[in-house]
């Protein structure tokens, strides 16, 4: 069965939310969350569909919609084509089903939104499309205009709704991913005009260059004396030319991912963003560093990726240990979760260096079952906020006597997370550090070092556990003691559905890995 | 069969989820629900072991692909397998039926029978994992049970603080046996025992030795964790807070002994290296949980160090290639420790307390329970009849034989087996007189009079447990397992050679133990020779001290200072201390420079915007000024009279004139 202009419908319908929040007056602002939370549930029964659609035997990109954007002339300098272009492959569909997932519980999550609705829950849904375009787009102008796109509500969304240092981090996080989005600029400038459009080149016979992402991994279609050309006698920098692209969108997508030592926008902007910001932060935007890498940086560079492996296979493994200290040190809640995902973010880059089967399809496994539950862990941190609006490990102990519940859904996290067999954190650990020990580029110590990253991950979550959570009830504030109840209906509703899910796909990775096997093994056959 | 094999494998794991899901609702019949399904369990497994005995079993499904590549789950019975089933239903029930009387009056009944039904299903994917990676998933989960069961009673910080410490020595236990099945896929591309053997018993190996012991060293970290091996065997007597039956079924019976069962399962792709490294860690344990045993007046954490000890003989005997005198060794060490272990909760359940300087006297009040304890006693130090003397005694002969073969240095480990031996004698009998023997008049008990004995439901599994402890049921030579059913089911070529020498060498070693132990119980009279060893160990322990003071500064920084105990703790705390240095570093240096940057570009944009001011700025109206200057001079020139207009052209000409000519 074909559906014409599924995913069109799929990236855009929010907008139609957007404009109906911006319709319907300040009146009638309950009305506002539910259109929120209608168009979230829409997308994700969309991609229930696209789930059921979706042809796991086939490497190629399913639901391929094109249509001529901007055709220019330039004369002798050829022609400009830019694409219309969206498809789906295995790269990306677990993390499209994923954004659709979070966005949902980040929509559920908004529910006490209190101040200035009409502007949060249109900038929230202008996000939900420009996440979705991002993850569906392939023609490589179309995917920065939605990665550039997406700064703009995030900026207002921390700036305006964030925590007492909102400014500063909300203007950090911009400064930062604008310094990496210059870069990848640059290079997409590079390419373009290096890579043409070999059809219409051979209809028109002229030069049609192209932003289509899938010409651009096919090295017959870059000319012969273009700034990114194979011969790599192209010297900048004193560097070839295609290992300095290259490094180029590995910093872009790092910063997003992040990687040590361009991580310290995050901890700022999780700590200071409200809870379903960082919901949406931890939980999509730093996948689409890592699938940055996956869908532009490594398919068109693999000369460079295969040379630059064992550097990028060490930055990730300093992230896991680098960002598992850190988190141990933290006193403050939020900030020790958000350095245990600069910690287990490191585990996508270290299978993604690894260049084998595993190791991507693990990176890829790791990058959803972190977005599952990184926003159950950043939910956690939320009700607490919500009810004494303060977050610090040591002003309170014992939480598990007023709230069971919520300590033992606390508990379920913290254990998913550090890589207990049965949740998903334990298969996307197990398999990235599988590619690190196989990889044919890497030396085995540097795949040990991931393994250290997993007894940090015990230390830091059980010893929150143990401060927090277990032990004789306490509270630095004594009014605290009178807020602390347990669940209500809609906080179980966000924590035990992201529960659930980090178990089914951690007993049945399956359902992951099949969608993603086939478009890896295709990538990989440039390796070998 | 399979079929039959999933239910016995998954009957817990659902009586533990529906218990969590009834909730406190099943506080009172949660004990009988879980005590029936580990029956259950026992009869499938017996059934299992009559049935399919000689017979293994592989089991294998598909769990998914990774470039046509694919990963299976898969189950195995052999031997070894059938037996732990056994053991782990047997144990498991009689703890059970233990429990339901032991925490008749706790509110949390419904959680800790759940726990123990994770447990038990944990511990059973361990024994039936055909695959070191599905071994490791089973390992992981009993690490969370245990978590769970020791920090049980959650609102006590000590019993939290036990648990976490716990799991984080076996986590990095764990990271290595990790590390090694990873490295073991990777170089023979599987992790499946039925696949790896046939590839490790044919002559040409692609591994080389120095790989193949680093792989091997790396699995044995997992037995380390979890069977508290030195130097990760800190947690175990910590585990002690958790309650007294959990202490007999996990951390003395089945979980801790899951080290020895993985050694056994991975003994074909141990290399002779690998072993004498084993051999001396297991060597280093023993004696180090004996000779701390020794001192300890807390009744649970005397058998904590005892099982450690007892760990490391049977770690030591797989070092040596005595591998089925090592699992027989776990088998009747399960049975007598863990009937040790639920008389001392016996004990402590009617004394209320632990500490058994408080203790004495208590044979009369406590008949069954007295003499369990004897039975069980008797077989950890090892007197002849018993079922401890014929395993210790399996093992020794292999560990003489062992060093015959090496001859020289090699004879130490024997004596040490022997002398540890004698300290295991020593403090059991120790303990054993301090709780239930009256005390000397100088020293008085302080319990209250009024004791009560074991009611019915506790009785029964101490009845049996202590009934186990007889030889009879392992051999029917009550000096020589050799012909006993444990080594009919695991052959091994016996070594007879040593076996007159090594039974007498131990019952001396036992019995001088023992009439030492009896003697040395209090303090008034101990005997001259003895308390010159204790000068010895007094001035050993002050050296030490001494020492320790010298350098505690230096190491106070990572220790974990622990409120309850006022004691210093080592545990999380390096880490710690390199975690708040790495954030100091992160947030003074990296983000400092990230903050600088921008500080520099605004100082650099002020500049900027100065220059633009000043100098771009400067230039234009300087232009502008210039403009006007030049123009307002030279509108003179400019007056509209003819004559000025003629003199101009004239000097003009003349110039050009000039010009011309020159």
């Amino acid at each position: 069965m074909k559906i014409p202009y599924l995913l069109s419908f799929f990236v855009f319908h929010p907008i139609v939310g957007v404009i109906a929040i911006l319709a319907i007056s300040n009146r009638y602002k309950h009305t506002y969350k539910w259109i929120n939370l209608f168009f979230t549930v829409c997308q994700v029964l969309v991609s229930g569909v696209l789930y059921a659609l979706y042809d796991a035997s086939s490497s190629s990109f399913q639901f391929v919609e094109k249509a001529d954007w901007i055709t220019l002339s330039l004369g002798n300098l050829g022609t400009v084509s830019i694409d219309y272009l969206l498809g789906i492959d295995g790269i990306s569909f677990g993390l499209v089903l994923l954004t659709s997932v979070v966005m949902f519980i980040g929509a559920i999550s908004s529910w006490n939104i209190d101040k200035r609705e009409k502007a949060y829950f249109s900038l929230y849904l202008l996000l939900t499309t420009s996440i979705t375009g991002c993850f569906i787009a392939l023609d490589f102008f179309l995917f920065f205009l939605f990665f550039e796109f997406m700064l703009l509500p995030m900026y207002f969304l921390i700036g305006l709704w964030g925590g007492p240092r909102r400014e500063y981090a909300s203007i950090k996080f911009f400064l930062y991913t604008l310094v990496g989005s210059l870069l990848i600029l640059i290079v997409m400038i590079g390419l373009y005009l290096s890579v043409i459009d070999p059809v219409e080149s051979q209809l028109t016979q002229s030069m049609v260059h192209t932003f289509d992402l899938r010409y651009m991994t096919n090295m017959q279609n870059y000319l012969p004396d273009s700034i990114l050309s194979l011969s790599g006698e192209i010297y900048l920098l004193g560097m070839p030319s295609r290992m300095l692209a290259f490094w180029l969108l590995f910093i872009g997508f790092a910063i997003k991912l992040p990687i040590v030592p361009l991580h310290t926008w995050l901890p700022d902007a999780h700590v200071e963003a409200p809870t379903p910001v960082s919901v949406v932060l931890a939980g999509i935007l730093l996948k689409i560093g890592g699938y940055g890498l996956l869908r532009i940086a490594y398919p068109i560079f693999p000369d460079a990726a295969n040379e630059y492996a064992f550097t990028l296979a060490i930055l990730g493994g300093i992230s896991i240990i680098y960002g598992g200290f850190n988190a141990l040190a933290q006193n403050d809640l939020k900030k020790m979760i958000a350095y245990s995902s600069v910690s287990h973010m490191g585990f996508v880059v270290l299978g993604i260096a690894s260049l084998t089967s595993e190791g991507i399809n693990g990176a890829i496994y790791q990058m959803v079952s972190h977005g599952i539950l990184s926003a159950m862990l950043f939910l956690v941190v939320g009700v607490l906020y919500d009810r004494t609006h303060n977050r610090l490990i040591d002003n309170y102990r014992g939480l598990i006597a007023p709230m069971p519940l919520y300590a033992v859904l606390t508990g379920v996290a913290f254990f998913a997370s550090l890589g207990l067999p049965g949740f998903s954190g334990f298969v996307g650990e197990l398999f990235t550090l599988m590619g690190g020990f196989k990889s044919a580029v890497l030396p085995t110590w540097v795949a040990a070092l991931g393994t250290i990253g997993i007894i940090l991950a015990a230390a830091y979550f059980l010893w929150t556990l143990q401060r927090m959570f277990l032990g004789k009830l306490w509270a630095k504030n004594q009014e605290d003691l009178v807020v602390l109840y347990d669940l209500d209906t809609r906080e179980k509703w966000m924590l035990i559905p992201l529960g659930l899910l980090a178990f089914l796909i951690g007993i049945l990775p399956n359902s992951l890995f099949q969608l993603s096997d086939k478009t890896v093994s295709q990538l990989l056959k440039v390796f070998e | 069969m399979f079929s039959k094999l999933l239910i016995l494998l998954f009957l817990p794991l659902v009586s533990c989820l529906g218990l969590l899901t009834a909730g406190k609702k099943a506080t009172i019949w949660a004990g009988w629900i879980a005590s029936l399904v580990s029956f259950l369990g026992l009869g499938i497994s017996l059934y299992f072991l009559q049935s399919s005995l000689h017979s293994p079993h592989l089991f294998s499904i598909e769990w998914f692909q990774l470039k046509e590549k694919s990963f299976t789950l898969s189950l195995q019975t052999d031997n070894l397998t059938l037996v732990m089933l056994v053991l782990v239903h047997f144990v498991a029930l009689l703890v059970q039926v233990f429990s339901i009387s032991y925490l008749h009056d706790d509110e949390g009944r419904w959680r800790y029978f759940a726990f123990l039904g994770l447990f038990v299903f944990s511990m059973l994917l361990i024994v039936l994992a055909g695959s070191l990676f599905l071994m490791y998933v089973g390992w992981e989960l009993v690490g969370l049970s245990s978590y769970l069961l020791i920090g049980f009673w959650y609102h006590k910080p000590r019993a939290v603080w036990a648990a976490k410490k716990a799991f984080i020595l076996n986590r990095i236990g764990d990271a290595g046996f990790l590390m090694g099945i990873l490295l073991l896929i990777w170089l023979t591309g599987t992790s499946e025992l039925s696949l790896l053997i046939p590839q490790f018993s044919a002559p040409t190996s692609s591994i080389s030795d120095p790989q193949l012991t680093l792989i091997g060293l790396l699995l044995f970290c997992g037995a380390i964790g979890k069977s508290a091996q030195f130097p990760l065997s800190a947690w175990l007597p910590d585990a002690m807070e958790g309650p007294t039956p959990v202490s007999a079924l996990i951390h003395a019976a089945t979980m801790v002994a899951a080290g020895i069962f993985l050694v056994a399962r991975i003994y074909f792709l141990l290399t002779p290296d690998a072993l004498t490294v084993i051999a001396i860690i297991g060597a280093i344990t023993m004696v180090m949980g004996a000779y701390r045993a020794i001192f300890q007046t807390d009744i649970k954490k005397l058998l904590a160090y005892s099982t450690v000890s007892q760990l490391g003989l049977m770690v030591l005997g797989m070092g040596v290639g005595a591998r089925e005198a090592s699992l027989f060794h776990l088998v009747t060490h399960a049975f007598f420790k863990a009937g040790l272990f639920l008389s001392a909760g016996v004990v402590i359940h009617a004394v209320h307390s632990q500490d058994m300087r408080q203790m004495g006297n208590l044979r009369h009040s406590m008949k069954t329970t007295f003499v369990a304890y004897t039975l069980c006693a008797a077989a950890l130090a090892g007197l002849p009849f018993f079922s401890g003397f014929l395993s210790k005694d399996a093992i020794l002969v292999e560990v003489f034989a062992w060093a015959s073969q090496r001859g020289g240095i090699a004879y130490v480990l024997p004596i040490v087996v022997l002398f540890s031996a004698g300290l295991t004698a020593f403090y059991i009998t120790k303990q054993w007189r301090l709780v239930f023997l009256p005390r000397p008049a100088s020293e008085k008990a302080v319990h209250e009079s009024h004791i009560h004995d074991a009611d019915t439901l506790m009785k029964v599994p101490l009845v049996i447990l202590s009934g186990l402890s007889f030889f009879v049921w392992f051999s029917w030579n009550p000096l020589d397992a050799a012909q006993g059913w444990v080594f009919r089911l695991f052959p091994t070529n016996f070594s007879h050679e040593w076996h007159v020498i090594v039974v007498i060498c131990s019952t001396i070693a036992a019995t001088t133990g023992i009439s030492l132990g009896y003697i040395c119980t209090f303090n008034h009279n101990i005997p001259p020779f003895v308390q010159q060893l204790g000068v010895v160990h007094e001035s050993i322990k002050k050296t030490y001290e001494q020492g320790w003071n010298k350098v505690k500064h230096h190491f106070q920084v990572l220790r974990e200072h622990d409120p309850e105990t006022e004691h210093y703790l080592f545990l999380i705390s390096p880490l710690q201390r390199i975690g708040t240095w790495l954030y100091h570093f992160d947030s003074k240096i990296v983000d400092m420079t990230v903050n600088g940057f921008a500080y520099l570009t605004v100082i650099a944009a002020h500049i900027v915007g100065r220059f633009d001011r000043m100098v771009v700025d400067g230039v234009v109206n300087g232009a502008a000024w210039l403009v006007q200057f030049v123009g307002s001079r030279t509108r003179n020139l400019q007056n509209g009279q003819a004559q000025s207009y003629f003199v101009v052209v004239l000097v003009g000409i003349i110039v050009v004139i000039l010009w011309v000519l020159h």
